[in-house]
């Protein structure tokens, strides 16, 4: 420790050096929080555990298949499920059709049960009531009543792509929950204006009232209707979320090796300055060693200043990951993949690796010099012309 | 103005062997990765670049984005039929599909499941996509729900080989066939025949109509028909601006490797510009010595900017070679994402063009250039008397 002082003394003498140092970790490492915390956002469950209790039940085929509303007893009455909503994605268009004003547009037969099995949601604003019993009024996430500045009790139209009819809705209460991103209406209001999509139901949400009636209700649903004409697969709220992050493709890998490049280009950049900076020392080292500083001395003196130096780097660039996070969060949130942003937030573990990256840098960047420095013969140091 | 020849700065780049080695690294990497991201957005974009022809009209519900949300009644089909402007076949027909598209959920093979389109077409469907070819097995007989699969959606779900069969509940697909269509839409779906998907999925419409017009103001025409028939509720859009128009399914892609670029661009420059601060220090007695002999200060700033475009040169060339190198070994193979415009698997090749490699090095050159201002600027601004008095 007593050579801290020195340490930080050889930092300082290239100031210039230092910075750029520093400043080559900070960037990349702000990057790789930022991938580590997308890709933990994909894996994260925005329902806060509440997912593992819901089930999805959808055509076989695809979500695009659509199930008859009549299972809606069948189902309702299979011991452990609490409680089922008829869902339809109504898809649309909100002022048009570009990225910026893409948001998820559902609609349910079921508009009295849909705050019961959504539980982590809550009314915040007007009341689930005045919605329930209006059959053009609208239930808003908090968010997107920000973005565009909605108040209660505004009219605002949806113009269907899948259906071909434009719906103008009344807004009549706005929910909060980790995912404010999207509306929910009344299908009967969809119904009413397109007769013949009557009694079709894009899924079923479900609630059930223990983990293990979670695991066994999804089989029993699925045998029931195997050989009907509109076959069903059933399966958990999580699973049916990991079901998209995989249509995504190999994001994992891709962002897995994006990750780790960026963290071998630090490193490189880190053992360069480290080995420039051992080797315009070779003489002044040699004369440490001959003033009698041991050969350990000089491997923690090389050692420590690289250690250092990523910390340093390191430090500053989780605390710009951690400062823009917030904001980072805002502009997912806003943007069209909304649904993703829910799922972001400070992860200790990203955290963690953006420390290991940091401290793994400072190890191996210098510790090739620092041997070489630590091992050179002092009279060949003595001997060096810089 | 006499200038510094450029073989005084690259034998300088190869006297510091290691710092160059790490450097030039370290650019390559950037590049590489930069590439690697690009490439697959390439590769993504291509597929709807390529596809679609200038002379098919696909028909839609109106304001449908895609053939998934739209649908036609059975009855419209004969009215379409009936507009002039389609072309003929050698046989007399009329070069017309009436399609209906599907998207069933598979198993990949390296686990997850994801969505592909199973599209029903007329007899003239594959007349419409001249580039596709059957590889392997033969053509679905009509009304016996047989399918053909592209080779693509084969090597990634399980269950697509010649023989096998894909099951649904009561649903039953016999796989008879492969087919390749050199990169374009059909090559993420699999193909059965119109009127047997009716009955198997029990619609009452089609999704599309796909219709080949003998030449642009037979097209025009026929897109005016579709629209000015009230009855119909329906509308033309060219093929080629159907596919265009989801283009922007690679979008998250290209951002994704800008950003990544960028920052780690940037992060690069500050350890060019390390490497020449240090190249520029120990070397200031030699400047002065140039100054002395009388090289302009202008000359003196030039050499070493230069000097740091050449190392970063030789990043970028090493870095497009990495790139070239993973593509075309590690990276051969097809991989796929989903394209929420139809709901469905896209499956595509990475794809590392010319111009994309010629952006790698110019990004390199860029690189080099704000790596080398400051330091050059320093060594410029060299104190002459100063530097020589100075020892070692």
């Amino acid at each position: 420790m007593k050579l801290l002082p020195l340490v930080l003394k050889n930092l300082l003498r290239k100031k210039t050096r230092s910075l750029l140092t520093i400043g080559s970790i900070v960037l990349p490492l702000f990057v790789i929080c930022i991938l580590g915390t997308l890709l933990r956002a994909l894996e994260a469950d925005p329902s806060g555990g509440k997912g593992m209790y819901r089930l999805i039940v959808r055509h076989k085929v695809s979500i695009t298949n659509w199930l008859p509303g009549a299972y809606d007893p069948k189902i309702r009455n299979l011991p452990g499920v609490v409680e089922t909503l008829r869902m339809n994605w109504f898809g649309g268009s909100y002022i048009d059709q570009s990225a910026k004003n893409q948001f998820a547009r559902f609609s349910t037969s079921d508009a009295d049960r849909l705050l019961k099995v959504f539980d982590e949601a809550t009314v915040v604003e007007g009341s689930e009531a005045e919605w329930v019993n209006d059959r053009s009024g609208l239930l808003v996430g908090r968010q997107l009543m920000k973005r565009y500045g909605w108040k209660l009790g505004q009219k605002v139209a949806f113009k269907g792509d899948i259906y071909p009819i434009t719906l103008e809705l009344t807004i009549r209460a706005v929910f909060s929950a980790a995912d404010e991103s999207g509306v929910y209406f009344h299908h009967q209001a969809v119904e009413e204006a397109l007769p013949r999509v009557k009694g079709f139901v894009g899924w079923y949400w479900l609630k059930t009232d223990s983990l293990a009636a979670a695991e066994r209700v999804p089989k029993q649903i699925d045998a029931m209707f195997e050989n009907s004409s509109y076959p069903t697969r059933s399966e958990t709220e999580k699973e049916f979320q990991a079901m998209w992050v995989s249509m995504l493709g190999n994001v994992k890998l891709l962002v897995g090796s994006i990750t780790t490049i960026i963290a071998i280009v630090i490193l490189l950049i880190a053992a360069n300055t480290m080995a420039m900076a051992a080797r315009e020392r070779v003489t002044e080292i040699a004369v440490l060693r001959v003033l009698g500083f041991t050969k350990e001395k000089i491997l923690g003196l090389v050692l420590g200043e690289s250690f250092a130096l990523s910390v340093f780097g390191g430090a500053l660039g989780l605390g710009l990951f951690v400062l823009l996070l917030p904001g980072f969060r805002e502009g997912l949130v806003n943007s069209p993949m909304g649904a993703f942003g829910a799922g972001v937030r400070l992860f200790p573990e990203v955290l963690l690796l953006g420390f290991g990256v940091t401290v793994a840098v400072g190890l191996f960047a210098g510790l090739v010099p620092a041997i070489r420095s630590a091992t050179r013969p002092i009279t060949e140091g003595l001997r060096q012309v810089a | 103005m006499l200038g510094i020849p450029l073989k005084y700065n690259v034998r300088n780049l190869f006297v510091r062997k290691v710092t160059t080695t790490l450097t030039v690294l370290g650019i390559a990497l950037v590049v590489a990765v930069f590439l690697c991201v690009m490439a697959l957005g390439e590769g993504l974009t291509r597929v709807f670049t390529a596809s679609g022809s200038e002379k098919n009209v696909l028909v839609l519900r109106q304001n449908s984005q895609s053939e998934l949300q739209s649908g036609l009644g059975r009855d419209q089909i004969p009215l379409i039929r009936a507009l002039p402007g389609i072309e003929k076949d050698a046989d007399g027909k009329p070069l017309v599909s009436a399609e209906l598209v599907v998207v069933l959920n598979l198993d990949k093979r390296d686990g997850g499941s994801s969505n592909v389109t199973i599209r029903g077409v007329e007899e003239k469907g594959m007349a419409l996509r001249p580039q596709m070819k059957l590889t392997e097995g033969r053509p679905f007989v009509p009304g016996t729900s047989e399918v053909i699969v592209a080779e693509s959606v084969a090597k990634r779900f399980k269950g697509a080989e010649v023989g096998q069969e894909i099951r649904f509940g009561a649903y039953r697909w016999k796989v008879v066939g492969h087919f390749d269509a050199g990169g374009t839409a059909p090559d993420s779906e699999i193909w059965t025949d119109s009127e047997g998907m009716l009955n198997t999925f029990q619609r009452g419409g089609f999704s599309s109509v796909l219709a080949r017009t003998t030449d642009r103001a037979a097209r025009d025409q026929f897109i005016a028909g579709v629209a000015g028939d009230a009855r119909l509720a329906l509308e033309g859009k060219v093929e080629r601006t159907y596919y265009d128009d989801q283009t922007s399914t690679a979008a998250p892609i290209k951002f994704l490797g800008f950003f990544v670029g960028i920052v780690m661009a940037i992060g690069a420059c500050f350890g060019a510009m390390n490497t020449m601060y240090a190249a520029v220090s120990s070397r200031t007695r030699e400047i002065a010595t140039l100054r002395a002999l009388g090289f302009s200060r202008l000359s003196i700033l030039f050499s070493f900017v230069l000097e740091s475009i050449a190392l970063a040169f030789i990043g970028g060339v090493v870095g497009c070679a990495l790139a070239f190198l993973l593509v075309k070994v590690a990276l051969s193979g097809v991989t796929g994402t989903t394209n929420f415009a139809t709901f469905a698997e896209v499956v595509f090749a990475f794809r590392l063009t010319p111009q994309l490699l010629l952006t790698g090095i110019v990004f390199s050159l860029v690189m080099g250039f704000f790596g080398g201002l400051f330091p050059a600027g320093r060594a410029a601004f060299t104190k002459i008397t100063a530097a020589l008095r100075q020892v070692g």
